[in-house]
């Protein structure tokens, strides 16, 4: 099996790699830095404060795990193109489908085997430090992160299928980290902000707040990411949290509906590198 | 490997009217036809730019082709690429390896992904390429360029497959390691293998290939063995010859016999132009009877010329008198070179 191949030979490869352990080693200790702040914190009512410290730990992640994911997989097919190795690659039976899946499967398990790391710390410290530690909501989050660590990996191997340089794929992964990430977290400045200004203040069309958030999804993983996460959290917490102002929302913004937008995106994107790359000159 | 029922007379590789463009205004390939047969060794000779790597790489389908087609081994390269590749042996040109694996990994890598892992003696073929075994336990990233290049030299012969594909594969080699990879290159096609190979080191092709092909700025000028390229051209063999005193008369004298094309005086040597080699003996012979020979110097038509001669080069250049005697198909194609 060609995709196998690939993913043995790239794992032996990355893992001698210092820059993902390093990134990795990172999110580790922000995380442990996290589950302490936890402690510290004030909790809503009656809630424990492991629950505040993986609220945190979700927003910790929302902006950190794109990053180790970009960083972990940009290189994987851009690089090789640049060095040239890749025609070894090709000279094998491999097929250029083969190398595109057989790197997002060989990113995919070291990021999300850095991430598990990441999250047996924390529930190590978390049982340490708290008197109360909710497995199913600890499982619960590390799946859907994982998930949305994985999407990212598939946008990466995707950028880095379509690009010839090292530099481009670095481009690529800064724009797309920017657009989807960063000005999708930060209130007010966010695209979607500005979405919602242009339509109902400029144009004044009065579109509710579902679509708004479905065009989240669809532009941006980490939006998607943070509407999943309501799965792994028990009921009544996010209105504990946010002052008990949720509202009804249609079935397309429902965290299962989420769930569902978040595969798609590792599926689509990675469809789009297989195409892109099949048809690339490596000449 | 796969079990294709082959038919004995086809073409290891054939091209039909390839033709590869970059852009608007870079055209790498120009409606090439080529084709080598099953067993050969094939020189593809060519100056820088030429357009051999990216022959050898529609071959290997990393680029698609704009027009025309290749087959390799029978097979189309495109649409049956993986079913190709199960089958030759690859030395691209300006691949590098990986860094962190070593010398022995890489094989290991090769033989796993063409399914060879239980046949293959990773040992003789390092010895084979002259890399020994705690050169191939270090990682690659410390290697000498020759060293990776012997490396890869060993990837492309792993398994015995049978097509060789080797771009440039004497570059960065010393001239040990050269002359060791001419001979791994014979006892492959002594098993059966052909051989495919780029170069512009002409003496390269000379010691090792059955045939070759020479290409400039996208087309193939010429194909042929290179005593039919060299009887082609007609070029000039010469001898010079130095005496002791030229008699009067001698050089008029030589030049009157039958397949001397020309005679110059410089000083004391006299530059014999003969039609061909066989004439040389003859010449000095005569000189001999008149003369007290001093020293005497051959050259052939050298391969540098032929190659110069087909890629437009000038200093080469058949002399004028020589040119005569080309038959209109030669002088057609050295006008097409000289565009
Ligand atoms: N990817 C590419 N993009 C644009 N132009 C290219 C590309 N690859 C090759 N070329 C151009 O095509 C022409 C043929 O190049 P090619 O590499 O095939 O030559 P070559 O005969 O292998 O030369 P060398 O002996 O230097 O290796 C050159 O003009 C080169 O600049
Ligand atoms: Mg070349």
């Amino acid at each position: 099996m060609s995709v196998a191949d690939v993913v043995s030979k790239d794992i032996l490869d990355v893992r001698r790699a210092k820059i993902i352990w390093a990134v990795a080693g990172l999110y580790t200790l922000v995380t442990a830095v996290f589950v302490y702040w936890g402690t510290q914190a004030r909790p809503p009512e009656g809630w424990s404060g492991v629950y505040m410290a993986l609220w945190n730990f979700v927003f910790v992640g929302a902006m950190f795990v794109p990053a180790i994911a970009l960083v972990g997989a940009y290189l994987a097919i851009a690089g090789e193109r640049e060095s040239g190795s890749i025609k070894y690659l090709l000279s094998t039976p491999i097929q250029r489908r083969d190398v595109v899946l057989g790197k997002y499967v060989s990113r995919a398990t070291v990021v999300a085997a850095s991430l598990v790391v990441a999250f047996v710390v924390a529930a190590i410290l978390s049982l340490v430090w708290f008197s109360e530690f909710p497995a199913g909501v600890f499982v619960g989050l590390a799946l859907l992160t994982i998930a949305f660590a994985l999407a990212y990996v598939a946008v990466a191997i995707t950028i880095s299928a379509a690009t010839a340089t090292r530099s481009r794929a670095m481009g690529g992964v800064l724009g797309f980290y920017f657009v989807t990430n960063l000005l999708i977290l930060f209130g007010q400045l966010s695209i979607l902000g500005a979405l919602e200004y242009v339509l109902n203040e400029l144009l004044g069309l009065g579109v509710g707040d579902d679509p708004i958030q479905l065009v989240g999804m669809l532009v941006s993983p980490t939006h998607t990411y943070l509407n999943t996460t309501l799965l792994a959290f028990p009921d009544g917490f996010e209105e504990a949290m946010l002052g008990g102002q949720t509202t009804a929302t249609a079935w397309y913004v429902e965290p299962e509906a989420a769930l569902v937008i978040l595969l798609a995106w590792t599926v689509v994107p990675l469809a789009l590198g297989v195409w892109r790359f099949e048809r690339a000159d490596l000449g | 490997m796969i079990g294709l029922v082959v038919v004995t007379s086809m073409p290891a590789i054939e091209t039909d009217g390839l033709t590869k463009r970059f852009g608007a205004d870079v055209l790498a390939v120009d409606d090439l036809d080529l084709t080598v047969e099953e067993g050969e060794v094939f020189g593809f000779l060519g100056p820088n730019g030429a357009g051999k790597s990216t022959t050898i790489n529609v071959l290997l389908d990393f680029v698609r082709p704009t027009a025309g087609s290749a087959r390799v081994l029978g097979l189309d390269a495109q649409a049956d690429a993986a079913a190709i590749r199960e089958r030759i042996g690859v030395l691209p040109e300006g691949g590098e390896l990986y860094d962190r694996l070593t010398g022995r990994e890489h094989l290991e890598w090769i033989a796993r992904t063409n399914d060879l892992q239980e046949s293959v003696d990773y040992e003789a073929t390092l010895d084979r390429v002259g890399l020994t075994a705690e050169e191939a336990a270090r990682p690659v990233g410390g290697y000498s360029k020759g060293m990776a290049q012997r490396l890869a030299f060993g990837m492309a012969i792993l398994g015995e497959p049978d097509l060789l594909l080797l771009d440039e594969p004497s570059s960065g080699l010393d001239p040990t390691g050269m002359q060791e990879m001419r001979t791994i290159i014979r006892e492959e096609a002594d098993r059966g293998a052909t051989v495919f190979f780029s170069s512009h080191i002409l003496g390269e092709v000379e010691s090792v290939c059955d045939r070759l092909g020479i290409m400039n700025e996208g087309r193939l000028v010429t194909t042929g063995t290179i005593d039919a390229l060299r009887d082609e051209l007609d070029l000039d063999a010469s001898v010079s010859i130095e005496v002791d005193a030229v008699p009067d008369g001698l050089a008029a004298d030589i030049e009157s016999n039958e397949g001397v094309h020309a005679v110059e005086t410089d000083g004391t040597t006299l530059t014999i132009s003969v039609a061909n080699p066989t004439r040389k003996i003859d010449a000095i012979r005569r000189v001999d009877e008149r003369a007290t020979v001093l020293d005497v110097r051959s050259t052939d038509t050298s391969l540098e010329q032929l190659f110069n001669t087909y890629t437009g080069n000038g200093e080469g250049e058949p002399e004028p008198s020589a040119a005569g005697f080309a038959g209109d198909e030669t002088a057609e194609t050295a006008a097409e070179v000289g565009r």
